[in-house]
């Protein structure tokens, strides 16, 4: 015991001894000193001699050896050996304080199993003598009990910081409740987070999957992860089954297991009306569960049809995969690192050129992005709810949007049908003759038009070349079209400084919600059900009957539709689009189309808000502790 | 200490040793023909030395899965003593853990307890995480006021910020690349390299016998 | 790389480690460099026996079988020499983790330091995960009830760390905290009292006894850093070279024992 501490606690490190220069030390660090070796074997045993021998707390923290148990005498031996919790021999131990024995009588404290002092029962007789010195000390003993068993406090109950604390906690969560509460605190281009080419890739590889083709998943995380990663499981799983690829489960976490069940079910629960359902042991499969980590995907990676051949409930699976080999895909949803690197250490050497795709959280990005840039097989990266929103983008957009594709159903050729009357939906005429832009009335809107809350809609006013058919039986419905030659850009608002969020071209059609106040742009919904904004002059009105499958052969020219990837604010980046895919990707899109996405932009918000928050929370605190340590040095400087 | 506990020390010492041998050649070894130069049978004598490293690791996955019992046997010990004392959290704890045993016996494993309490408890959890971290991460001039403590807090704003969605902020997501790109990755190497070679090393000390727990 | 020449570096390592051990064991212990995180472990211990309060130890998940099993027999082994230097106190230490494999290991070490008492009632285990928050908010309760004199965590944890250093912060009690993860590495370093980076949990036994065998196996460990130092940088400069064919090998050599120079002036410092 003894060197260690005094080494410890010494100032000057042994080795820094005044006497040697540099150099010598250096030397003497590195290399053995062979001229003490025969002295070696004699040291070794004093020292192993020495150890035997406890030394007490004092000489512990203090850095020196006790005396020698030989010097000491008979009283200060009995001591030492009491504070070691031996019990003194016999007849020693009246003689421990010989000198007060006679006068002061030292009851035997009975003592509770444990050992500890606060566990202590007090015989009779010392309960008598509490009582004696509460007698004299006037009752005051009891003031101790008080607090936790009269120990001395460390640290007040009630402080400013702890003040401060709450109220800086009490802050962020408000703010992170902001956007759930109202809209007007939306902070942020929700999307306006890079893309990475990890989750194109990602995103490209999933949607290669080829019909009944298995793709090994590994759940790794636990309840604990479940808000930052169910969305992304959702969401990739979902992409998968909407390919009728077979997702097989694998977790050596056993609460995920029975979470992806449940995960399933929820899939499941939002495709039961298009009579779609995903069962266990056909459309995927859920393996038992693997212990032991390390060896847990050790013995995947070694016997994999053995794994293979249970589910987690038990029955047998009836999966037909002979080895790990015969995966080319795995799909990694970790939320620590270290399960990515015992997957690329334990699974990955035991493929043959599978690719492993990891969605991770936020704590785990830096080690994964590591393990992502250095090993080849690792193709797709994407982390935390960001990801999962931009990727659901991505596939909304490549799917097209649900309810646009019903609604596009429509007449080419289908100019404006306006109804007088602001009462008939059901008496709308639909107009087969195709108006001319002049002959349109400026701001007309029939009734049956769906108001956009925020946008008084304009007075209709019927045009004169419109003839009712009193056959018709679906609603008309407004639309713009693009008659400028060049790419006009769609934006989020009404004004050239708001951010643009597509490009169109000559011929794109869209729905249209409503004008603003002074009629220069119309409220438009983009085919993936956004709402967003087109100059007026750039575009003309056309009714176009919905539900008339007659006129679906002139569908309008969505795919020319260039989507931004991002919305981007003018001037700050250069933009990038990409060309939005036909919708109808996948055997099954309603797995893709039917997926709830109901405050997901409320929660992207409260992130953003809430990384404010923190940052300038952070700022703040540590400014403030900086100043004063900075001026306590100050104040300290001139003392010395 | 007398002849029995010695030659305890020594059998455990020796069991030791002589599995971690086994296990070490055989995993190390084992299941690659190429080291007997692919002669005829090889590929057999691979097998076969792979095999014992099999067997014990079959083994710990065995005890590992099994491991569970003891835990929740301390659970109880502890708990079961400290409800006797009056602490009404353990009282809570032991009553939930009867409830979910009864949920689970009862309604073959229907997994709602875990969706409507644990996932919403943990969650809530790992949000007071949050707080947590940031209120920590606003006090760490406080421990650590040197340029470390400054470089610390410059990282974590910088990050921080470099991952909101607003386009003024856009070009610190550059910043912030490059960081996770160089530094980042390359200080996690030397962690994840500091990590394997002290493995290495401990696992030698456990090897070679001289590890705490054999020497009594 | 093949599997064979895999094999072949595997068993070298595992060699040249063994040899290193014995190698190391004749050298003095005061090769070792100094680790600043542990030299307030003492005054800690002295804190536990003065003030009557229990110490708290932590292995976090880390546990025997895992991949993390040489991590949790440091711990133990660190943990064993604090409480036998806490043990002419009254109040036996507590012991916590997540990984019911650890439980056995806490015991024999908590049986083996600290002689007396029921050891088992002092062993806190909590349901496992990667990242235990439960686990984590059991331990904030640990710190009201029990007011530890300090908490040394050493083993695998995550961000969750954040949890029971911030309730030990505000109840005023030290702590020092080390994790083999990267995530609970940094939360340990903003947030505790004392940190250990990377492999100096390895090497912390060493520094808290008086054990030659434990202070051999830092010092290899030290060996061993400097060899993958000088390697990385051995194959930074011949890359360098292959770049840049102008600086040829004099530069080079120069570059390079500059750099060695440095990191061994960086070394004497630390």
């Amino acid at each position: 015991m003894k060197d260690d501490f005094s080494w410890l606690d010494d100032e000057r490190p042994l080795e820094r001894s005044p006497a040697s220069s540099g150099a010598r030390r250096g030397l003497r660090r590195f290399l053995p000193r062979l001229s003490r070796l025969p002295r070696l074997r004699r040291r070794l045993r004093a020292r192993a001699d020495k150890a035997s021998a406890p030394d007490s707390a004092a000489a512990i923290l203090e850095g020196r050896s006790d005396r020698p148990v030989e010097e000491l005498d008979n009283r200060l031996r009995a001591l030492r050996e009491r504070s070691f919790g031996e019990q003194p021999s016999g007849a020693e131990a009246p003689g421990a304080l010989f000198d007060v024995d006679e006068v002061l009588v030292t009851p035997e404290f009975q003592r509770k199993p444990g050992g500890v002092i606060s566990a202590v029962a007090l015989s009779k007789a010392q309960e008598r003598q509490v009582e004696l010195l509460k007698d004299i000390v006037g009752g005051s003993l009891d003031a101790s009990d008080e607090g936790d068993g009269g120990r001395p406090r460390l640290s007040p109950r009630f402080s400013l910081s702890a003040f401060i604390r709450l109220a800086l906690s009490a802050l962020l969560v408000l703010v992170v409740a902001l956007p759930f509460v109202s809209s007007d605190y939306a902070v942020g281009d929700l999307t306006a987070s890079e893309e990475r080419p990890a989750l194109t890739s990602m995103y490209d590889l999933l949607d290669d999957l080829e019909k009944a083709e298995h793709v090994l998943v590994a759940l790794e995380y636990g309840p604990t992860a479940a808000g930052e990663l169910d969305a992304l499981t959702e969401l990739l799983l979902r992409h998968i089954v909407a390919h009728s690829a077979k997702p097989i489960i694998v977790s050596g976490n056993p609460i995920a297991l029975v979470h992806a069940q449940n995960i399933i079910r929820k899939i499941n629960r939002s495709v039961a009306a298009f009579a779609l359902d995903l069962e266990a042991n056909q459309d995927y499969y859920l393996l038992r569960y693997l212990p032991g980590e390390a060896l847990g995907l050790r013995e995947l990676s070694e016997n994999f049809a053995d794994v293979a051949r249970v589910s987690a409930k038990g029955e047998l699976t009836g999966l037909e995969v002979s080895a790990l080999e015969d995966m080319s895909l795995i799909l990694l949803i970790a939320e620590s690192a270290e399960d990515m690197r015992l997957w690329a250490e334990q699974v990955l050497p035991e493929t043959e050129d599978a690719r492993l795709l990891v969605a991770t959280g936020y704590s785990a990005e830096p080690l994964a992005a590591a393990y992502a840039d250095s090993l080849d097989e690792v193709v797709g990266l994407v982390v935390g709810f960001r990801d999962a929103y931009i990727y659901g983008e991505k596939l909304a957009i490549a799917y097209g949007a649900p309810s646009q594709s019903q609604r596009e159903s429509t007449v080419d050729s289908a100019p404006a049908g306006e109804s007088p009357d602001p009462q008939g939906a059901a008496q709308l005429p639909t107009v087969t003759a195709q108006s001319t832009p002049t002959s349109l009335p400026t701001a007309t809107a029939p009734p049956t038009l769906r108001p956009s809350p925020t946008l008084p809609l304009p007075t209709a006013t019927p045009p004169p070349t419109a003839t009712p058919l009193p056959t018709a039986t679906s609603e008309p419905v407004l639309y713009v079209e693009v008659t400028a030659d060049q790419f006009i850009n769609i934006r989020r608002e009404p004004t050239t400084a708001a951010d643009i969020l597509a490009l169109a071209s000559e011929g794109d059609r869209f729905e249209t919600l409503g004008k603003n106040d002074d009629g220069s742009w119309y409220n438009i919904l983009l085919p993936d059900g956004v709402e967003a904004w087109i100059a007026s002059f750039l575009v003309e009105e056309l009714w176009i009957a919905a539900g008339d499958d007659s006129a679906s052969a002139s569908a309008p020219r969505q795919q020319t539709l260039m989507r931004l990837e991002f919305p981007l604010r003018l001037g700050k980046n250069q933009p990038r689009f990409y060309q939005a895919q036909a919708s109808g990707a996948g055997d099954h899109p309603e797995f893709v189309l039917n997926r709830d996405r109901k405050g997901e932009t409320s929660r992207l918000e409260a992130m953003t808000l809430g990384a404010l928050a923190s940052v300038l929370i952070i700022v703040f605190g540590n400014l403030v502790s900086a100043l004063r340590a900075f001026g306590m040095r100050r104040s300290a400087g001139p003392a010395k | 200490m007398n002849f029995g506990q010695r030659l305890g020390i020594a059998l455990s010492a020796f069991v030791a040793f002589a599995v971690g041998a086994i296990a070490v050649t055989s995993l190390l070894l084992g299941d690659n023909p190429a080291i007997f130069n692919n002669q005829p049978g090889s590929e057999r004598a691979a097998e076969l030395l792979a095999l014992p490293g099999d067997v014990l690791l079959r083994l710990v996955v065995i005890v590992i899965s099994l491991s569970v019992v003891i835990g929740i046997a301390n659970l109880l010990y502890v708990h079961v003593g400290r409800v006797a004392r009056g602490k009404v959290y353990s009282g809570a704890l032991l009553a939930s853990f009867g409830v979910a045993i009864f949920w689970h016996l009862t309604r073959q494993g229907d997994p709602s307890l875990l969706e409507a309490v644990q996932l919403p408890i943990e969650s809530s959890l790992a949000a007071l995480l949050f707080v947590s971290l940031v209120a920590g991460a606003s006090r760490v001039m406080q421990k650590r006021a040197d340029v470390w403590g400054l470089l610390f807090v410059a990282v974590v704003v910088l990050v921080l910020l470099a991952s909101v969605p607003l386009a003024e902020l856009a070009p610190l997501r550059a910043w912030r690349d490059w960081l996770m790109r160089v530094p980042v990755s390359a200080g996690a190497r030397a962690f994840l390299l500091g990590i394997a070679m002290a493995t290495v090393v401990t696992g030698q000390r456990v090897l070679l016998g001289q590890d705490r727990s054999y020497r009594g | 790389m093949d599997e064979t020449t895999l094999q072949v570096y595997s068993g070298l390592i595992a060699l040249a480690t063994a040899l290193l051990v014995f190698v190391a064991r004749i050298w003095r212990r005061r090769a070792q460099r100094r680790i600043a995180g542990l030299e307030r472990l003492p005054a800690w211990t002295g804190r536990a026996i003065e003030t009557n309060r229990p110490l708290h130890l932590s292995f976090g998940s880390a546990g025997i079988g895992g991949d993390n099993t040489p991590l949790a027999l440091a711990g133990a082994e660190l943990f064993h020499q604090i409480i036998e230097g806490a043990e002419a106190g009254d109040a036996p230490p507590m012991m916590s983790m997540s990984e019911a494999m650890s439980l056995p290991l806490a015991q024999d070490t908590a049986r083996r330091a600290w002689k007396r008492g029921d050891h088992l009632a002092r062993l806190r285990w909590l349901p496992s995960g990667r990242r235990s928050l439960a686990f984590a908010a059991a331990l904030t309760d640990t710190a009201r009830n029990e007011e530890p004199a300090a908490h040394v965590l050493a083993g695998s944890f995550g961000p969750e760390l954040a949890l029971i250093l911030d309730s030990a912060e505000r109840r005023g009690q030290p702590s020092l905290a080390a994790s083999d993860q990267l995530a609970g590495q940094a939360v340990a370093f903003a947030l505790a009292d004392e940190a250990l980076i990377g492999e100096e949990l390895f090497a912390a036994p060493a520094y808290v006894s008086d054990d030659r065998r434990a202070g051999s196996d830092a010092v290899v460990m030290d060996l061993w850093r400097a060899f993958v130092i000088i390697g990385v940088t051995i194959a930074l400069l011949l890359q360098f070279s292959q770049l840049m064919p102008e600086y040829n090998w004099p530069v080079l050599a120069g570059i390079g024992a500059v750099l060695l120079i440095l990191g061994l002036v960086g070394y004497r410092r630390s």
